[in-house]
């Protein structure tokens, strides 16, 4: 157990420091936020009743619109070094997706962090105390399904396909996120959703990601 | 009974079963006092979206199986279950718009039923999407069957989203605790029921059809798969 833990924490810590290293995934996606909030702002307002309304769903529209994006760089770095099978034949499948989930997880709760102060920001909402369980609960389950669908397609060739499969899949997170954040709405029946949804997708993942290393 | 005297076989009874439907729906059946006549699309729109529910939990099925058992004849029936499931859902999408223009007054409503259903045909035509990545057959299986279990998980939510989230869509009426008494003629469940065994009939033999042409569009699987006594009946039934 202990050396599962380690193996993963070792992945993990290594998916960090290639990111400080310049793969700079959130160095593009944190603009890529930026600008969909402002852009956001400008599609729906000016009338701030709109703005308010619509404020608990955009950051999670950010955070699955970010996903795609950080999906291509899931398994970039071995793409690029051709270095799969050195990482698969040093660490078990089990580590090696818990440690690129934890590190994706670190993204996204990140941009999620991210774009709910913008927005509470830009459009004067600010969120109940129920936002911080619902983001840390919606993007474990969107890390580990992007993970996922991010070794599936690890090609540049119809990369596109991501967004036709990670944002649908997102869709939980989406719905559940959204009520746990808007006010006045009971968050503790969406809270268990996303518990629920965490389970099935980490669940999944775990199940399946094996099998994507066959390759 | 071959493979092919099978297919025949659930063709005729698709075909016999759909003439039913259409005698059942639109002659036998009274119109909606409150529909009218638009009420009447019922009978095609909701037994499109339950095959089409039954065609994606084969599909889920075959993913399993061919993860577990690398046939690839698993593989070709997940596939064509996709292709069924996808086709299905794309024909209750705009019937339900037909039907809902003149009763709710808008071609589209943003009510969640609506919604996850159109998010699952995204997610199976990924699926589908996703079997051209690579110029190998097997990692696009593999892949695939990987997609298809993952995107199955948004089918409780399509199924329950009705519970979940207050709603303008119709409610169940005849998968609903207390059963479909009183709340659906027994002509209009007739036509409904009629609709539901043909509408698998015909997905049934759509499915069998493709699942036999993807076999003979790709002999060099088919070549691996002679110990799965399926694809035996399947090529010889091919070959009669």
């Amino acid at each position: 157990m202990n050396g599962t833990l380690r193996a993963a924490g070792s992945v993990a810590w290594r998916e960090v420091r290639l990111e400080a290293c310049g793969r700079e995934q959130l160095g593009v996606v944190m603009p890529f936020v930026l600008a969909m909030l402002v852009l956001a702002g400008l599609a729906f307002g000016p009338a701030p009743a709109v703005l308010v309304a619509v404020a608990p769903g955009l950051p999670w529209l950010t955070v699955l619109f970010a996903a795609v994006p950080l999906a291509r760089g899931v398994a970039a770095a071995e793409r690029d070094d051709g270095s799969w099978d050195v990482l698969r034949g040093l660490v078990a499948p089990g580590p090696l997706l818990a440690g690129k989930v934890a590190a994706l997880w670190l993204w996204l709760v990140t941009v999620f962090a991210g774009a709910v102060i913008v927005s509470a920001g830009l459009l004067d909402a600010a969120p109940p105390a129920a936002v911080v369980p619902a983001g840390a609960l919606g993007t474990l389950a969107i890390a580990a399904i992007t993970v996922v669908f991010g070794t599936v397609v690890d090609s540049s060739a119809r990369s596109g396909l991501l967004g036709v499969v990670l944002l649908p899949a997102g869709l939980p997170a989406l719905l559940a996120g959204t009520q746990a954040g808007t006010p006045e709405v009971p968050a503790a029946p969406w809270l268990a959703l996303l518990v629920a949804y965490d389970l099935v997708a980490v669940a999944l993942a775990w199940a399946l990601y094996p099998y994507l290393l066959e390759d | 009974m071959s493979r092919v005297h099978a297919e025949r076989l659930l063709g005729g009874l698709a075909a016999t079963g759909a003439a039913a439907t259409l005698v059942l729906g639109l002659v036998v059946a009274p119109a909606d006092a409150v529909q009218g006549q638009a009420q009447r699309l019922m009978y095609v729109h909701v037994p499109a979206a339950w095959v089409a529910y039954l065609a994606f939990a084969w599909a889920l099925v075959a993913s399993v199986a061919y993860l577990a058992r690398r046939s690839a004849a698993w593989d070709r029936r997940a596939q064509a279950a996709a292709e069924v499931g996808v086709g299905l859902t794309a024909l209750a999408i705009a019937l339900g718009s037909l039907w809902g223009r003149p009763v709710w007054g808008v071609w589209w409503a943003w009510d969640p039923r609506l919604v996850t259903t159109v998010v699952l045909l995204l997610v199976y035509v990924g699926y589908l999407g996703v079997r051209g990545l690579s110029d190998d057959s097997s990692r696009n299986a593999r892949r695939a069957a990987v997609v298809g279990i993952v995107g199955f998980v948004n089918v409780p939510v399509v199924h329950f989203s009705v519970v979940w989230w207050r709603t303008l869509h119709q409610p169940p009426t005849v998968l609903r605790p207390e059963g479909p008494q009183d709340a659906i003629a027994p002509a209009m469940l007739a036509g409904l029921l009629t609709g539901v065994v043909t509408f698998t009939l015909g997905a049934g033999w759509l499915y069998l059809r493709r699942v036999r042409s993807l076999a003979l569009a790709a002999p060099d699987d088919a070549a691996t798969d002679e110990a799965d006594p399926v694809h035996v009946v399947v090529t010889r039934g091919g070959a009669a």
